[in-house]
């Protein structure tokens, strides 16, 4: 209990921190705020994607139903946090550049992991039995997960140049950036990191606890 | 029977340890514990859905256990549950062969993808004794239930394996294809190993023992 | 009879030859996506016209009717074993490794007579220039190779969840990004005189990558 509320206002905190204490990048202006919000968000979806293919594997190779259980939850929040990043990204894209969408390297990898996780968890929805959804689950994982380095790499080099864009977003900040910012920036990503394993650990508890009734349910009829 | 006598260099020996299966939460088959060796042939009896195709499955390599394992040697060396299909003929009710192609074709195809050689002259030395030689060029789906039970039988012992698994042999049989199915046992029984999942007496009746199932399973598995 | 490499030969070009024979005897697969492919061609010509110096289109054009072609039909390789029930037959007679890489093959080659239809069709259909025969091929060949790859194992894994036919597609289609991707930069670049060796190396990287991936995985696909 004390944990969960020291994580809300470590986070809040930082966000605060973000806000009022932190002096703003030159060259991104109001936008800057976004910076909070968005990276770490995507930093979320990289590290869920990641302990679900990780998960995944384990499953495949020692059969424990509660490593299907991470990976599902997991590959849950990662998509939710996919689409926070690619809100996030569009409105920063919108208020930099004027428009929402450009197809750049980077939210076009954000595109497709929320299309692949997208059908990760439709493929989960679509197959009875846990141990089967389990497994066959866990091969696709794997089959996603070796595409990413394409995705991440490949694709949108290969994008930029069938569709070569006449605004060419950089998102880097160069020059040194101020120590407030990354102390704010560090913090969120920190707590976003606690965020993830804490939320995920509640949905593998409420699927546990589902299996349970479920055998108990079976066991008494 | 000529041609079926089981091939078997060896003793084998069939172990089953804490063998568990579960489907969906629900408990296919309660755990159970045998140790079986040719020659010979048991019979796996007990109620609807307490896990004899489980049990036949499990054993032939097709369905992982949740708990427990199955062991097979043959003269010594283990097969494991991926390689049993080399060594195992498997009759169940829901094994189907390819409805567009002939007896023939589905058996040669089997020999063939064992890498077996001459698939021909194997498929027609396992259809002749199940009687269904003249209708060897018939497609599958032109046969009837009764028809395509003996090609069940025709194709477990097509490569001679020294193991048979048979989930309800007699069914769908008139009375001269149930003397096949007991010419079969006691042939096989003879040098091999048969384990005959039934609840008919007269098919358990066969063997010498008898594995009794108790406990719910939940039913016909998928 | 102990396992052994010959056996996997055989048994591969066992299973390649019982799908061409039950294709060739049922042949529903077969028309129902050579009719798709030329109807999806015939409502693109439709629409977009002929379309001499739109390379950039002819390609992403190109790969769109071949890969919805594909994603309608490459799944039925495994849902016909599975609706038939003769999975059990064939996985007493094969390895996984086997029942896979057969029904590879078969994909390919199935995907290779629908490209035989549908590509010179389309080349005539939408005015396309004349391709540089070398690096088109390269470039569809490998395509090909990457789409297959992909969508036996896909196809293996969906056919046993319900819903099989829009989810197949769904399913699929994220991962043939990168074939798309690399496939419609590659024709296009042929047609435009530019070297194909990126997208040559891309495509081969990536269908290797399934191919492996699949070694890995086929184990797990079949276990009741």
């Amino acid at each position: 209990m004390a944990l969960r509320l020291l994580l809300f206002l470590w986070i809040a905190a930082a966000l605060l921190g973000g806000f009022l204490w932190a002096p703003l990048v030159p060259e991104l202006g109001e936008t800057t705020r976004i910076l909070y919000f968005h990276i770490p968000s995507a930093w979320l979806m990289a590290v869920a994607f990641g302990w679900s293919f990780l998960h995944s594997v384990l499953y495949l190779v020692r059969r424990r139903i509660e490593h299907d259980d991470q990976a599902g939850a997991a590959a849950e929040l990662g998509i939710l946090f996919c689409v926070g990043a690619a809100v996030s990204g569009a409105l920063w894209a919108r208020a930099k550049w004027g428009t929402y969408w450009n197809w750049d390297p980077r939210e076009t990898t954000i595109f497709f992991l929320f299309l692949i996780y997208g059908a990760y968890l439709a493929l989960r929805g679509a197959i009875e039995g846990e141990e089967k959804r389990a497994r066959l689950a866990a091969v696709y994982s794997v089959m996603a997960f070796v595409t990413v380095p394409f995705l991440t790499f490949v694709v949108p080099r290969l994008y930029a140049t069938l569709h070569p864009s006449p605004i060419l977003p950089q998102q880097g900040e160069r020059g040194s950036i101020d120590p407030r910012i990354v102390v704010c920036f560090t913090a969120m990503l920190a707590g976003f990191t606690a965020l993830f394993f804490w939320v995920t650990s509640l949905r593998v508890k409420l699927v546990r606890l589902e299996r349970r009734r479920a055998q108990s349910e079976s066991s008494a009829a | 029977m000529s041609g079926a006598t089981a091939v078997v260099s060896g003793a084998l020996e069939v172990e089953a340890l804490g063998l568990e299966h579960f489907y969906a939460g629900r408990r296919g088959l309660a755990a159970v514990s045998f140790a079986l060796r040719t020659p010979g042939a048991v019979a796996v009896t007990g109620p609807n859905g307490s896990g004899k195709s489980t049990l036949l499955r499990l054993l032939a390599g097709l369905l992982r256990p949740t708990a427990g394992r199955s062991v097979v040697r043959l003269a010594g060396r283990t097969v494991e549950p991926a390689e049993r299909r080399t060594i195992i003929g498997f009759v169940s009710p829901e094994l189907a062969f390819y409805d567009e192609l002939s007896c023939r074709e589905n058996l040669v195809f089997a020999a063939e993808a064992r890498g077996a050689r001459g698939a021909e002259a194997l498929a027609r030395a396992a259809l002749e004794p199940v009687g269904l030689d003249t209708r060897a060029h018939d497609r599958v789906t032109a046969l009837s239930s009764g028809m395509k039970q003996r090609l069940r039988l025709a194709f477990a012992l097509l490569h001679r394996p020294p193991l048979l698994l048979l989930d309800e042999p007699g069914s769908h049989l008139d009375e001269e294809g149930k003397a096949l199915v007991e010419r079969v046992v006691r042939e096989q029984a003879r040098a091999g190993l048969v384990v005959i999942a039934t609840n008919e007496e007269r098919e358990w009746r066969l063997a010498a023992e008898r594995i009794e199932l108790r406990g719910r399973g939940l039913g016909h598995p998928a | 009879m102990p396992p052994s490499g010959s056996n996997s030969v055989a048994a591969v070009w066992a299973i390649l030859r019982k799908e061409c024979r039950s294709e060739w005897r049922t042949r529903y697969g077969l028309n129902a996506a050579l009719l798709f492919a030329v109807a999806t061609l015939t409502a693109v010509s439709f629409a977009a016209g002929k379309l001499p110096d739109r390379t950039d289109l002819l390609a992403a054009l190109l790969w769109v009717v071949l890969l919805f072609a594909a994603l309608a039909s490459l799944a039925h390789a495994f849902v016909r074993e599975v609706e038939g029930h003769t999975l059990t037959f064939l996985r007493l007679v094969a390895s996984p490794a086997a029942i896979a890489f057969g029904k590879l093959l078969f994909n390919l080659l199935f995907l290779g007579v629908l490209e035989l239809v549908t590509v010179p069709l389309f080349l005539i259909l939408m005015g396309a220039p004349a391709p540089r025969w070398g690096p088109f091929l390269l470039v569809l060949g490998l395509g090909s190779l990457a789409l297959a790859a992909t969508t036996t194992l896909v196809g293996a894994v969906v056919s046993q969840a319900r819903g099989r036919g829009a989810l197949f597609a769904a399913v699929s289609l994220p991962l043939l990004m990168v074939v798309l991707a690399a496939g419609v930069s590659g024709l296009r670049a042929q047609w435009e005189g530019n070297p194909v060796t990126a997208e040559v190396r891309i495509l081969s990287a990536y269908a290797a990558t399934m191919l492996g991936a699949s070694l890995l995985l086929y184990d797990h696909l079949w276990e009741d």
